[in-house]
């Protein structure tokens, strides 16, 4: 095999993993935003679909880390391909990750229905639909890789976070007062863990993009967090 | 700290009034290999035989800029170059052994050098041997002809032959390039071990063997030096789009 035929062979495969970084993402978006539309309008079916559809995350899942496997085997890519393959890794784990909290919400939907006001009183509505426009943005991040972007992102995920635990303190508030929300405040509580965690992985999508647009490891760096 | 065991300073290589080498600058570090890549007629070899002036072999070379080996001036008048070589070594991509003993292949050095001492000889030949990783395998023949050894017991031979004169440099111009896997990973295995003692640069065509042995990478392309980094920096994170293209395989 020649060398040109060799790395026609290798840019194919960086192209597969591509598209099906960018098909996981998609996917993933779908996933979130139906979950926090089936959440926001008591929309048990959807939640319903949801939970089925992980099971293509899933499969996409383990479809990306074979190809993974396979272009270190068989590649072994340096430099940029290098830093692009292991950052498809992770953010193929993060995007993983974030599906199962999609599913996660979904999950809580039934037994919260009965307390949509009680939710409103907190504005968590609000604070999941904020969640799905910052995840619209790792979306179109992982297409794109424009940096600008990225910090979009962390400047949103650090307000949702802070929102998170703002809603989570009030609720914790109101439990002491009133003992029989103690069973909705609760679910109330792991799904703003929930939004929290999915605004957390969005972080991790940014960081990995700059590593391989930059080089630069910038994960751990502590951003100005306002309070 | 770490020593400077060679540098050059805006060195120019003409063969003829043809360009080889433009203003190189390149300081290599002592005990620590130094892989020297670039696509073919880059100047990696001229560069290489500069440094141990196997260049003043060819009569239409010309250079120009000053080349310090432990911050002396080897092109200095009145540098011995039979010292300098010894202190610089050279192994070559064809092992080229003398059709001779494996015993005389490696104590040939030395005797040119004037030492006849056989007890001495035979100590330093085993040494050599050893320290090139090759003596379980020629113990027992060491008076049959280097002619029957392998390609890759060869090329292991010469560079015991390089080290048999106490060289502090080993320059090496694609010592693996004509070995099958396996002597090719005993080469690797031996560099490994060699840098504990000596600085070696090696110029290599393989760019996995250069990123799994070498500490620093020089990038050379017509005649530059473009990138000269630490090999893990260069692999991982060049700084230059040249380099990048290189090394990926995407050059042209
Ligand atoms: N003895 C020589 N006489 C004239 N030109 C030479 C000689 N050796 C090398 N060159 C030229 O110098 C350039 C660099 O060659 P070389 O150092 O052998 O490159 P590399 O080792 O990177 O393949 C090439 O253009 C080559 O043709
Ligand atoms: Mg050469």
């Amino acid at each position: 095999m020649s060398e040109m035929e060799k790395l026609r062979i290798f840019d194919n495969e960086l192209k597969k993993l591509n598209e099906r970084v960018i098909n996981m993402s998609h996917l993933v978006e779908e996933q979130v935003s139906n979950a926090i539309l089936a959440l926001n309008t008591c929309d048990m079916k959807l939640a319903k679909q949801v939970i089925e559809n992980d099971n293509m995350v899933d499969k996409l899942d383990i479809k990306i880390d074979k190809l993974c496997q396979n272009i270190f085997a068989l590649q072994q890519p340096v430099a940029t391909d290098l830093r692009y393959i292991i950052s498809s890794l992770k953010i193929n784990n993060d995007l993983e990750r974030i599906g199962d909290h999609a599913v996660n919400i979904a999950k809580r939907i039934e037994p919260f229905c009965n307390y949509m006001s009680f939710s409103k009183k907190f504005g968590i509505d609000e604070l999941a639909n904020t969640a799905v426009s910052l995840y619209k943005d790792v979306d179109q991040l992982i297409k794109t890789h424009q940096l600008v972007l990225a910090n979009d992102i962390f400047h949103n995920a650090l307000i949702i976070k802070d929102n998170c635990h703002k809603a989570s303190e009030k609720i914790i508030e109101e439990m002491m007062h009133q003992s029989e929300v103690i069973v909705v405040a609760t679910n109330l509580m792991i799904i703003i863990n929930l939004i929290e965690r999915i605004a957390s992985y969005s972080t991790n999508v940014a960081e990995a993009i700059i590593f391989v647009v930059e080089g630069k490891i910038v994960k751990h760096q502590k951003r100005n967090e306002e309070h | 700290m770490i020593l400077q065991k060679i540098r050059t300073e805006n060195m120019y290589l003409y063969y003829g009034n043809k360009m080889a080498l433009n203003n190189v600058s390149i300081s290599i570090p002592e005990k620590q290999v130094t892989a020297l890549i670039g696509p073919s007629g880059c100047g990696k070899s001229t560069f290489l035989r500069s440094l141990n002036r196997m260049n003043d072999l060819i009569d239409s070379v010309k250079i120009e800029g000053n080349i310090f080996v432990d911050d002396i001036n080897i092109y200095d008048k009145n540098i011995d170059v039979v010292n300098l070589r010894k202190k610089v070594g050279m192994v070559f991509q064809k092992s080229n052994p003398f059709a001779k003993s494996i015993f005389d292949n490696v104590a040939y050095g030395p005797r040119i050098n004037g030492n006849n001492n056989k007890s001495e000889l035979k100590e330093i030949v085993e040494k050599s041997l050893r320290d090139a990783a090759i003596w379980d395998e020629v113990k027992d023949r060491l008076h049959d002809s280097a002619m029957g050894l392998s390609g890759g017991q060869q090329q292991r031979l010469c560079i015991a032959r390089t080290l048999a004169v106490d060289p502090e440099i080993i320059l090496m111009d694609e010592p693996a390039s004509a070995l099958d896997p396996i002597s090719t990973s005993k080469i690797e295995e031996l560099i490994f071990q060699l840098k504990e003692n000596f600085t070696i640069v090696i110029v290599t065509h393989n760019m996995q063997q250069a990123a799994r042995i070498s500490d620093n990478t020089a990038f050379f392309y017509l005649g530059e030096l473009i990138e000269y980094n630490k090999t893990k920096k260069i692999y991982t994170n060049p700084d230059k789009k040249q380099t990048e293209d290189y090394i990926s395989g995407r050059f042209g």
